[in-house]
């Protein structure tokens, strides 16, 4: 674990040292205060509108998040030949992805955290009431974020960053889908299409911002179900990836 | 542990071509050792599979069959990992960090007792000690490497691997990477693998070496052995000559050789093959010369190198490793 711990670190302050998580941190916090002043089709409830809006914002940040900070990390450290001393000497490859995901993991919550609080400071500047709800939401908010994060370091290790910022949004995108509305995409092939969509993760569960928005009470139970189910899931996608890894020769 | 700091046998190491459609020896049984305390050259052309080698030593690569041992046991694990040093071709650790961080981070990564007073005597020693809290972003590549080398050097390694690690250093920097690593060798007994193409810095440190051709050992040996010109003996001696001598010998006289050791006066040295040492020695004699000295021809690693590696005139791309 301490070895896990000093290469997070050494991860973090690396990340935090680029001017990624800076750029992607100031558009999310723009977007935020561009939303109070989009006119809302719906007069009188702004707020929610804001509500609403920002939390899709700050999924979408999670997601630029995710690809911003981890789509380059793995094939950086190849091309530098830095992952070649990190292996042979003090880390092994599970060591260096847990320590890299931990890392990345802390500065996008970081991020998110502080995109949370925009949210709620810009909610409060025009005078809205900020919904409890809002800090169970935030969290599984970074639940899902890891999630993403763990799918970027899946993809980093079998494709080039170009090709895995396109697979991770795809699967976003498909994550959020029905199995109906999956299935409808190619009928024809309706059973294998329900199956993968069964395997496929249920990110779905994470949004809760629409109950939220309309001051519906959500269960703490559902926010600890979603929250574990997505650990599990990264857990699951982390493992995946270590194993594709432990495959890989470093050529 | 009394095994040997490395020991590889029947080391083969094959790549997928294109498509999965069969592969490529990279390494073709490959078997060396490495012994306790000696500075081992590793040479070879591009592509002859010098740094697959070193990477399935360090196991980086599985390799297709044959076996690794470090001090008996596999590269990976653990206790043989605390052992090691290692520094890759142009490293380019991330530049947002300075030498000090790097080394305090890597320090904790390894579990390294220490601070930051030996972690600068370490940047002094590798000549970057006005540089430790600059940003590495600055750093020219014979910086790079210095700090590359200083991390390979802060767990005062039992086994130091260096894949080239004088490629594009100036000279004077060479000059001290090298008085490092003898250091090293001398003062604490490490072992030494390098891989280099500087073949100056290879004779000039190394005890023995193996060369690498088409992934396959051509030559291996003691550097008084590499460099021993096959059957040449040097004879030297005081006087003349006797014409006799002219068809056995290379060159006669070869150069005139006043040696103050030996004595005063004028002094010639012969080349001769070593079936015809017996004679020329005899003649010598009874032209009245007195031989002052008798060894074998060494060569330049450079000759021997070419003609070990002969068969490879082509480069092969995918073996480029």
């Amino acid at each position: 674990m301490r070895t896990i711990r000093a290469f997070a670190d050494m991860t973090m302050k690396m990340l935090l040292r680029r001017r990624t998580i800076y750029g992607i941190s100031i558009v999310i916090l723009l977007a935020l205060l561009g939303i109070s002043r989009v006119p809302s089709f719906d007069v009188g409830n702004e707020g929610r509108f804001i509500l609403d809006f920002g939390m899709f914002g700050l999924e979408i940040g999670a997601l630029l998040l995710a690809i911003g900070l981890a789509a380059n990390l793995y094939p950086r450290d190849r091309e530098s030949r830095v992952l070649l001393p990190l292996l042979a000497v003090p880390l092994s490859r599970a060591h260096y992805l847990l320590g890299r995901f931990a890392g990345a993991a802390l500065v996008q919550m970081a991020s998110l955290v502080a995109g949370c609080l925009g949210l709620v400071a810009v909610l409060a500047i025009n005078g809205y009431a900020v919904p409890p709800a809002l800090i169970p939401a935030a969290l599984l908010l970074v639940v899902e974020g890891w999630f993403l994060l763990s799918v970027v370091f899946f993809f980093g290790f079998w494709t080039s960053p170009p090709l895995n910022a396109p697979l991770t949004v795809l699967l976003f995108i498909i994550s959020q889908m029905s199995v109906r509305e999956f299935v409808s995409l190619l009928p024809a092939a309706s059973g294998a299409m329900k199956v993968i969509r069964l395997l496929l993760p249920h990110m779905d569960a994470f949004h809760i911002k629409d109950p939220i928005a309309h001051g519906e009470t959500v269960p703490l139970l559902y926010f600890a179900v979603a929250a574990f189910y997505g650990l599990c899931y990264t857990a699951f996608i982390l493992t995946v990836g270590l194993a594709v890894f432990r495959s890989r020769d470093l050529r | 542990m009394a095994d040997a700091p490395i020991r590889v046998t029947a080391l083969t190491k094959r790549y997928p071509v294109r498509m999965g459609l069969g592969s490529v020896a990279a390494l073709d049984s490959v078997s060396f050792e490495l012994r306790e305390g000696e500075i081992m050259g590793f040479l070879g052309p591009n592509g002859a599979g010098k740094t697959t080698a070193i990477k399935c030593v360090l196991g980086l690569l599985k390799p297709s069959s044959g076996r690794v041992r470090l001090w008996g046991l596999p590269p990976a694990h653990p206790s043989v990992r605390r052992r090691l040093g290692y520094v890759p071709e142009s490293p380019d650790y991330d530049d947002a960090f300075t030498p000090l961080e790097l080394l305090s981070l890597f320090a904790r990564m390894r579990r390294l007792p220490g601070g930051r007073c030996d972690w600068l005597d370490l940047l002094a020693r590798v000549g970057l000690s006005a540089w430790e809290t600059t940003r590495i972003r600055k750093f020219s590549k014979g910086m790079r490497q210095r700090v590359s080398l200083a991390l390979a050097l802060q767990s005062r390694p039992s086994l130091l691997v260096l894949d080239e690690p004088t490629g594009g250093l100036d000279p004077l920097a060479r000059s001290e990477f090298r008085s490092i690593i003898l250091e090293e060798s001398s003062s604490r007994g490490a072992t030494v693998f390098l891989s280099s193409h500087l073949l100056s810095e290879v004779e000039t440190i190394c005890t023995r070496a193996l060369i690498l051709d088409h992934g396959s050992l051509v030559r291996q040996g003691s550097m008084r052995e590499l460099l021993r010109e096959e059957n040449q003996w040097r004879l030297e001696f005081a006087g003349e000559a006797p014409a006799s001598l002219a068809g056995r010998v290379s060159a006669l006289p070869v150069t005139s050789t006043p040696d103050e050791a030996a004595g005063s006066g004028e002094y010639r040295e012969l080349r001769t093959a070593g079936e015809d040492l017996q004679a020329c020695i005899d003649e010598l004699r009874s032209a009245g010369a007195r031989i002052t000295r008798v060894e074998p021809v060494y060569g330049r690693l450079e000759d021997v190198f070419l003609s070990a590696t002969a068969g490879q005139r082509e480069e092969e791309p995918e073996r480029d490793q």
